[in-house]
């Protein structure tokens, strides 16, 4: 293994990089250009959020709210003891809202109700919502509403919304993250895979083939050249994000950037493999839509997965966006460290060894002559 | 550089099968170090694998191939750095510049960039591309791209050179600057195994193996061959085409 053969190669894809003026523009325009355009999303219908529900007061009227709310195929409820502290139901049980109803909420709603407007004694009920997904935010709180709607004579019931990252989180704040494992995805994919292709088709890889450049070290060279480049992608989209719509970014930016090399390395690793099924560039361009299509649609970056049909949800975790979706979120939005996302920092990890070990074994076939 | 005495190319009985395709078929060849071996046959005779075979970039179903005294592709990392391959293809990176292609072969090869520098003026001048360093290899004519995928196979002075169809495509002019530079490479102790359709280029090296099939159907020095030729019409045969013409279709005869 020699740095300076890994420099090599890295210094050469990039150089290669500067001297094609299209790839350039797309590398840089691209990201700008997404951000505004995919800026202003929509949503659609979401089932299946996991809000817990504890009720301090256990009467008749709670079981029926609680009634309402299962009915409602927007959540899965599950009954929680009183006594836990709902930050933590979100932050590590992987709740995204904490419904908690305080001892002698009945007594208060019906009291008000009786006594009128003259009373300050109201029902109260406390949620703490994840708002790092404001669609699924939306939802809980509408579904809470429509079920306080559906009890009947008594109130009103004063819902007191605790915002779990201390601001509200507007839709474009957790899109950001998305566009940068987006954009990171698509150029790192897709330029790795046309490169190699390009290698393959004008005779150069089998030059470096017989070089004394390591299969590692190629692969190593194309990470760091691209691994570079998703940093001034990262860079250019939340200068963007920033600049035109004022996002929020609640955490620490040099956990997301180590986030966002993470999956450009994956990327790389997956640009590698496609290019063993193409012996031309234009072949590699069908793989593009590949790449493209089930990120959009699947990973939870347009809509929540929970908005996604149930029968094409289990695609969505075999989308890598997905998990680059949720630890970025986790990173960017909740301002917490990788690890505490366990099921994306997971996820991402083993696309990365997924795709970088499989790369290099397709490599040591090609190496041998693609017999 | 190879050592008086050491074989740098040799193969005994290699055969390369693609499927129930025989592209290589049994073919044994010794060429001695400071030689140029010439591989001479029609399109699909199986030069391409052949040379292939000795880079390392494909491996023998049977038999073995020994790239200075190495087994190939098993060895391959004993000789890397000792020898010099030039494809089929133009094989330089077209969105890079002339000096920017010589600086990254020079640098896989382990070369510093004070030596890369040195090497890149010798060899452009050699290859009449001084003027052109700084240019992008995909604004080069097809002889001036052939000529620097020459130059990043010599860039780290290499003892053996395997070059497939080198002079394809050249005008006669530069193919004859091409066989000058390929003398004095010899002259100098490197050893070259090139492969041509061009059969008028066998005259050229100091041996020649006919290959027609996978096979050698004939294999000596360009006087050797005539010789044979002649023997088998019963007349002198001058041109190298000639016989090639007449040993083909003996060797067709015989089987």
């Amino acid at each position: 293994m020699s740095l300076r053969r890994i420099a090599a190669v890295a210094e050469r894809v990039l150089r290669q990089l500067r001297h094609d003026r299209r790839v350039l523009v797309f590398m840089l325009v691209l990201p700008a250009v997404a951000m505004i355009l995919f800026g202003y999303s929509f949503s659609g219908d979401i089932t299946g959020i996991r809000v817990a529900f504890v009720d301090g007061d256990d009467t008749d009227l709670t079981q029926t709210l609680r009634d309402h709310l299962r009915a409602d195929s927007a959540f899965r409820l599950a009954e929680l003891p009183v006594g836990q502290d709902p930050e933590q139901l979100l932050l590590e049980a992987g709740y995204q809202a904490v419904i908690r109803i305080p001892d002698k909420f009945t007594s208060l709603y019906y009291a008000h109700f009786a006594m009128g407007v003259a009373t300050s004694a109201q029902g109260r009920i406390d949620l703490t919502l994840d708002e790092s997904d404001p669609q699924i935010a939306a939802t809980v709180q509408k579904g809470l509403a429509d079920a306080l709607m559906d009890l009947g004579e008594g109130g009103p019931v004063d819902v007191q919304v605790k915002d779990l990252y201390g601001v509200e989180v507007r839709f474009i704040d957790s899109f950001a993250p998305a566009i940068m494992g987006l954009v990171v995805a698509l150029i790192s994919t897709v330029l790795t895979l046309l490169s190699i292709v390009r290698e393959k088709v004008d005779g150069t890889f089998a030059r470096v083939w017989v070089s004394p450049v390591r299969r590692a070290e190629f692969i190593l060279g194309y990470v760091v050249a691209f691994g570079a480049v998703a940093l001034v992608q990262s860079l250019v989209v939340l200068s963007v994000g920033k600049l035109v719509f004022g996002i929020l970014i609640n955490g620490s930016i040099a956990w997301a950037f180590l986030c966002v090399i993470l999956f450009a390395v994956g990327s790389v690793g997956l640009g590698t493999l496609l290019s063993a099924l193409a012996q031309t560039e234009s072949q590699a361009v069908v793989f593009f839509p590949l790449v493209i299509v089930p990120s959009v649609l699947l990973s939870g970056m347009m809509w929540p997965i929970q908005a996604i049909p149930p029968l094409l949800r289990p695609l969505s975790y075999l989308v890598p966006l997905t998990y680059s979706n949720r630890l970025l979120r986790a990173v960017m939005v909740k301002g917490l460290a990788p690890w505490q996302e366990p099921v994306g920092l997971a996820g991402l990890l083993g696309f990365v060894v997924l795709t970088i070990v499989a790369a290099s074994l397709i490599l040591r076939q090609r190496a041998r002559g693609a017999e | 550089m190879t050592g008086p005495c050491e074989s740098a190319f040799s193969a005994r009985d290699v055969t390369k099968t693609f499927g129930a395709f025989r592209a290589v078929d049994g073919v044994s060849i010794d060429v001695p170090a400071g030689e140029i071996y010439g591989l001479v046959g029609p399109s699909g005779a199986g030069k391409t694998t052949l040379i292939r075979l000795f880079c390392g970039l494909a491996a023998a179903t049977q038999g073995e191939a020994r790239l200075l005294g190495h087994a190939m592709p098993g060895d391959r990392r004993a000789v890397e750095g000792r020898f010099g391959y030039m494809p089929q293809e133009k094989a330089v990176y077209r969105d890079l510049s002339v000096g920017e292609n010589l600086l990254f072969f020079g640098q896989i090869y382990g070369m510093d960039r004070q030596c890369i520098a040195r090497r890149t003026t010798e060899i452009l001048s050699l290859m009449r591309l001084g003027d052109r360093v700084r240019q992008r290899a995909d604004s080069l004519s097809g002889g001036e791209r052939q000529r620097l995928s020459l130059a990043c196979a010599l860039l780290h002075e290499p003892d053996a050179l395997l070059l497939d169809e080198p002079t394809i495509g050249l005008d006669p002019a530069l193919r004859a600057q091409f066989w000058d530079h390929f003398h004095a490479l010899s002259k100098g102790g490197r050893t070259i195994l090139l492969s041509t359709h061009y059969l008028l280029e066998a005259e050229r090296c100091r041996r020649v193996g006919l290959m027609q099939a996978g096979r050698f159907i004939a294999e000596g020095t360009p006087a050797e061959l005539r010789s044979a030729a002649a023997g088998r019409v019963g007349r002198a045969v001058p041109d190298m085409e000639d016989v090639f013409l007449v040993l083909t279709a003996s060797s067709e005869g015989a089987s």
